[in-house]
């Protein structure tokens, strides 16, 4: 594997679309290990507690780390003890409600390694959770070590680090029962080789599922009682919302290089209250009720859909978010199902935004042009 | 020179008691000082008899209106209740010396008067407070300050949750029980607790009232201890028990205690005092009350892993407690998850350099692990093991109020004793009628007596039993009641006395407040219900007497009838009660005739008023049905007749008397039909005509239906008129038809098919087609139409 390693390494210098949590936080990873005081666990680069700091923010000597994750500490403490207690974790949740995110961070501050990743899909193999063949070789000069594909997972097992296992309920069931035995026993057998391999200590798994997907494959009890299971919520408090869609927003434009400038508070406010109105199906006050449209309209929609208005404004327009920009996103992010979500949206158009006044009114005409 | 020793605690706190009874092994004092209401010295010798089982609570009140109340509530492992048990076991002298109750009350007037406006639920909250140095009761205390006495600002901590923050914890509870509840190293708690209350004390604080009260009564416990030495005892002797708060600031020989001067100075109310069984459900701050301890059970638990010396079991068995509540309901856990959680909880205390998983530590543990995630999988489970359904509970004959002692009697004597033993709740069902297979008259009529006395404590405002709505296919004997005992009912009972000695004095009193109170006829109606309920025959008979006196002074017709249905059921089924309903019958008669003669005027109203009417009608039509041989149903069937052939009234209501005559067989079909074409006919004004058939077609549709005549002759009306009043006509004959069935609806429209010389069938295969475009461009046209008055 350390060819793959070396090809990330020199992509790092600009031309990657998407750095890894390691690498973009890096020097906060490093400030961290240096400054460790507490004891860390086999296996880990840090403390738990130096983990925590890394996601949830805070100051290491002079150095500001900033917060990966917002709103929930307690549920971040859950998840780190659990991956002390080398139980593996699984993280459910709506959409959108940084399953992946936390998942990510999380293997980056505790193994400096987020990248030993399988991405669960309807078409996912055993094989690629446990191991496969280099076929031609297996061919030629039979079963050997070298003939081996191990999976991220098998790499994991090996080396003592955690794994991580996205959308694990879109896999196949029979695929999902692989990791049972795996999980309890903390082995891969590879009878090919007539050997065994067994975890090294620092190994565990984080897997993330779908609510809104429960029922396609779902997970058997005996699978669920190998995880701790964390249930990770909608940001509670509209301030923390608009928070975590500022702050991600603006590390999106700097990493995107988005010519535009950052939307304004106001903006992005706006766009929160309706993600959070349309999402619960009633205005913030909770005085009147809005029909929900199909959608989920999570908080990394709006995240996205700002970073595409931003995107739009710095190519077609003049380079500051204005209010068709925005509403061009909304429509995208809110009609999903035409005919319904069409009359839904109109409907909270003309029901609620037109009726909040003077700082509303432009978004309630850009909008409506755009549905029209 | 010594001072006494001062042992601060938190109230409620497992390991103050655990610390404070290896203290007092340790020192042997002579004395034990408590903070205390110090008028309750006498309830001691009661608190710690051997039949006492706590959670029990000194309640003070006042005994002049309005009632103030007090709650004191100890549990078996408070600090305080340990002191008076190990007095007892050391046969040390024992006393409260707080300030007595009677200044206590007086003073929570006076900080509702300092508050000025006070908040819809102060008086609530008031009641809960406590006198006990109870450090989370303070809390609130706090909190109902600061919201009393500036507007509430969002976010805004307690003092003891600010505390706790500036410790790195999110809440007061788990600061305190992290720090405090797991160390076992002799003294660390006293020293600590002591630290505690001093580093409190300079913490800045914005509710100078609640300040200003602790100082005052600081300054009084200064004096009880000085008098206390002054009497002979060597300072070194006493152990003085009392809130971490005031733990640097209890020595007589530092601080001055509080002059005779000062002492007369204090306001005071006259009060008294009983003891009274508590429940862990009314500890715990989930039943609403402020005060307390979230997890009396929790709590227990940890107390005994103390006492046991096996305190690092107790996430085992916290854990377990829940998995075995979720197998008893239903859902499996493994116990290997339960292992799992104690590492977990284990590793989450490690994480904020505990010694100990705390509970909110063990919950988060027990969410994951066990909920999978979910907290509301695994609530119930959770709430039984923290807060139990444990309720304390008194010798016979230990201070009580007479009521209370009355309630004890009636409650043996009905055989009821058994529901008094936990707080859950349970059914009751009772059987009104005679046991005809028991010998004594007592216990055949055992069910009818739990009536009424279940009945009587629901007037009295005691929450012990709840009448469940009787299923329409009940007989008249049969009641079913929720019973469940909370020691709310306790306090309830214990402000009733300022009504009676005993439960049947203060009911009879209650009547009579509410019928001095009364002023409408269905008001008084309804005491006689509810005294014939009761089965209390003179508070019926003054009721009565003054519903006579109401019904003469009033005439109106809606109150008239409902009290005269009233009445009527009271004597239809009053011998199930085994009395004499013969008073009521002459009653009546007398609503009746007033009602009867009252009907025309008040049918001059409005349409909203006449909804109120058709009600009344039709219950007076109901007693004239009943009562025919008494009452004077011509009377009746004559004002209806007026009503029906008036032009001037309600049309709605005449075309509902019509109904009724037409019901009653005093209309022929041929006046119905000459009747009909009189109101329909094309002159009259569209909603005069609809109204009145919206009225007519509220009852006996089905009598409606057969009689083809007055279709036609609505037929012919519909015809006759012309667009506009068509159109008006419209919105009354749709409100008319709109509470027919679809069946009712079809068979109106064949019989109009009919008429219109279609047939019958044709006329449904008609409506069961599609419509055509043209007859949607029609519809269309009446979606303008406004129906707003509909």
């Amino acid at each position: 594997m350390a060819t793959k390693k070396t090809t990330t390494k020199q992509d790092a210098n600009g031309s990657t679309l998407r750095l890894t949590a390691e690498e973009l936080f890096a020097e906060e990873i490093d400030a961290l290990i240096k400054a460790e005081t507490h004891p860390v666990p086999a296996g880990w680069k840090m403390s738990p507690r130096s983990v925590l700091t890394y996601i949830c923010g805070g100051k290491c000597g002079t150095l500001d780390i900033t917060p990966k994750y917002i709103g929930h500490e307690r549920l971040v403490e859950i998840a780190i003890s659990t991956l002390v207690t080398d139980r593996a974790l699984l993280l459910i949740g709506e959409p959108g409600t940084a399953k992946s995110w936390l998942s990510e961070h999380l293997t980056a501050a505790v193994n400096g390694d987020s990248t030993k990743v399988v991405q669960g899909t309807a078409g996912t193999t055993e094989e690629q959770i446990r191991y496969t063949w280099n076929y031609a070789m297996l061919i030629a000069s039979g079963p050997s070590e070298d003939a081996l594909i191990k999976s991220p997972i098998f790499r994991a097992l090996e080396s003592g680090s955690v794994a991580r296992f996205e959308e694990i309920t879109r896999c196949a069931s029979e695929v999902q029962d692989a990791m049972i035995s795996l999980l309890s026993e903390k082995r891969i057998s590879v009878p090919e080789l007539a050997t065994e391999v067994a975890a090294k200590k620092g190994f565990s798994i984080i897997a993330t599922a779908n609510t809104r997907d429960r029922g396609v494959n779902d997970m058997s009890a005996a699978l669920k009682r190998r995880f701790n299971i964390i249930v990770l919520p909608t940001p509670k408090a509209i301030e923390t919302e608009i928070d975590i869609v500022r702050k991600r927003v603006s590390e999106l434009a700097s990493n995107l290089d988005l010519r535009a400038e950052i939307p304004s508070d106001e903006a992005v406010e706006q766009v929160v209250t309706i993600f959070r109105e349309l999402r619960s199906g009633q205005t913030l006050d909770g005085k009147a009720k809005v029909k929900a449209p199909s959608g989920v309209l999570s908080t990394a929609e709006a995240i996205s859909l700002l970073a595409n208005s931003m995107a739009l404004a710095g190519n077609f327009g003049t380079g500051v978010v204005s209010e068709s920009d925005i509403a061009a996103g909304l429509q995208g992010a809110v009609v999903k199902d035409e005919e319904k979500d069409h009359l839904v949206w109109e409907e909270y158009l003309k029901n609620v935004m037109k009726k909040r006044g003077a700082a509303w009114r432009k978004l309630y005409a850009a909008c409506s042009e755009q549905n029209g | 020179m010594f001072a006494p020793h001062i042992f601060g605690v938190r109230h409620l706190s497992p390991s103050g008691g655990w610390h404070l009874r290896r203290y007092l092994d340790d020192i042997k004092p002579k004395i034990v000082l408590i903070e205390g209401l110090s008028d309750a010295g006498g309830l001691i010798s009661d608190m710690v008899r051997p039949q006492t089982k706590p959670p029990i609570a000194i309640l003070a009140f006042t005994d002049c209106q309005p009632v103030r109340t007090l709650v004191y509530p100890m549990s078996n492992y408070c600090a305080e209740y340990q002191a008076l048990v190990w007095a007892k076991e050391n046969k040390a002298n024992v006393e409260f010396i707080d300030l007595p109750s009677s200044i206590f009350l007086a003073l929570q007037g006076r900080r509702g008067a300092a508050a000025e406006a006070p908040l819809p639920d102060f008086d609530e909250a008031e009641k809960t407070k406590n006198d006990s140095e109870k450090v989370a009761e303070q809390e609130d205390e706090a909190d109902d300050q600061l919201e009393a006495a500036s507007p509430p600002e969002p976010g805004k901590l307690s003092l003891y949750d600010r505390f706790a923050r500036s410790a790195g914890e999110d809440n007061y509870e788990t600061y305190w029980e992290r720090r405090f509840e797991h160390n076992l190293t002799d003294h660390s708690y006293r020293l600590a607790a002591y630290e505690f209350g001093k580093g409190l004390r300079e913490f800045d604080d914005d509710s100078p009232h609640w300040r200003a009260e602790n100082l005052v009564r600081e300054a009084y416990m200064r004096r009880c201890i000085d008098q206390v030495i002054a009497s002979g005892a060597k300072p070194e002797d006493i152990v003085v028990v009392c809130g971490a708060f005031h733990a640097s600031v209890l020595d007589p020989a530092q601080f001055p205690p509080m002059s005779d001067a000062e002492l007369a100075e204090l306001p005071a109310l006259p009060s008294k005092l009983t003891l009274m069984p508590y429940s862990y459900f009314k500890l715990s701050s989930q039943s609403g009350y402020g005060a307390g301890n979230k997890a009396p059970a929790y709590f227990e638990l940890l107390w005994d892993c103390l006492e046991k010396s096996d305190l690092h079991h107790l996430p085992a068995l916290y854990l377990s407690s829940v998995v075995r509540h979720m197998r008893a309901a239903g859902t499996h856990r493994s116990t290997a998850e339960v292992i799992e959680a104690v590492r977990l909880a284990k590793t989450l205390s490690a994480m904020r350099g505990g010694i100990a998983p705390t509970l909110a530590d063990l919950q988060d543990a027990a969410i994951t692990l066990i909920g999978h995630g979910e907290r509301s999988v695994i609530a119930e489970a959770l709430a039984r093991v923290e807060v139990g359904t444990a309720v304390g509970s008194l010798p016979k004959g230990v201070s009580r109020t007479s009521i209370q002692e009355d309630f004890e009697r009636e409650m043996e004597r009905l055989k009821l004793t058994k529901y008094q033993s936990t707080t859950v709740k349970q059914d009751l069902a009772l059987d009104l009628r005679e046991n005809r297979r028991v010998k004594s008259d007592e216990a055949a009529w055992l069910d009818l007596n739990r009536s009424f006395f279940l009945h009587r404590l629901a007037v009295l405002g005691v929450d012990f039993a709840r009448k469940q709505l009787a299923p329409r296919d009940n007989p008249g004997w049969a009641e079913n009641w929720v019973v469940r005992w909370t020691p709310e009912c306790e306090i309830n009972l214990v402000e009733a006395v300022l009504l009676g000695e005993t439960v049947e004095l203060a009911t009879a009193f209650r009547f009579r407040q509410r019928l001095d109170a009364c002023q409408r006829v269905g008001e008084a109606a309804e005491v006689v219900r509810d005294a014939c309920e009761c089965g209390m025959m003179e508070s019926m008979e003054t009721a009565r007497n003054r519903l006579q006196a109401l019904a003469t002074e009033t005439s109106e017709f809606v109150s008239v009838a409902h009290a005269a249905h009233e009445l009527g059921m009271i004597a239809r089924y009053g011998d199930v009660r085994r009395f004499d309903a013969s008073p009521l019958l002459p009653l009546v008669e007398e609503l009746f005739v007033s009602g009867a003669l009252a009907l025309g005027s008040s049918a001059h109203c409005d349409n909203e008023a006449a909804k109120q009417i058709v009600i009344a009608m039709e219950e007076l039509n109901r007693v004239s049905l009943e009562y025919h041989e008494r009452v004077d149903e011509d009377l009746w069937v004559r004002a209806l007749s007026e009503l029906s052939d008036a032009d001037d009234r309600n049309p709605i209501l005449s075309g509902y008397a019509c109904a009724i005559l037409l019901e009653r067989n005093k209309l022929t079909g041929e006046e119905l039909a000459r009747e009909v074409s009189r109101r329909l006919s094309p002159g009259i004004e569209a909603d005069l005509g609809a109204g009145w058939f919206e009225g007519l077609s509220k009852r006996n549709r089905y009598a409606l239906l057969a009689r083809l005549p007055l279709w036609e002759q609505l037929a012919s009306y519909v015809e006759s008129l012309d667009a506009e009043q068509f159109k008006r006509a419209l919105v009354f004959l749709r409100r008319a038809f709109g509470t027919f069935s679809p069946q009712e609806k079809r068979s109106i429209s064949e019989n109009l098919g009919e008429l219109w010389g279609i047939g019958a069938d044709h006329a449904s295969e008609v409506l069961s087609n599609q419509l055509t475009e043209q007859e949607e461009v029609k519809l269309k046209e009446l979606d303008d139409f406004d129906f707003s008055d509909l």
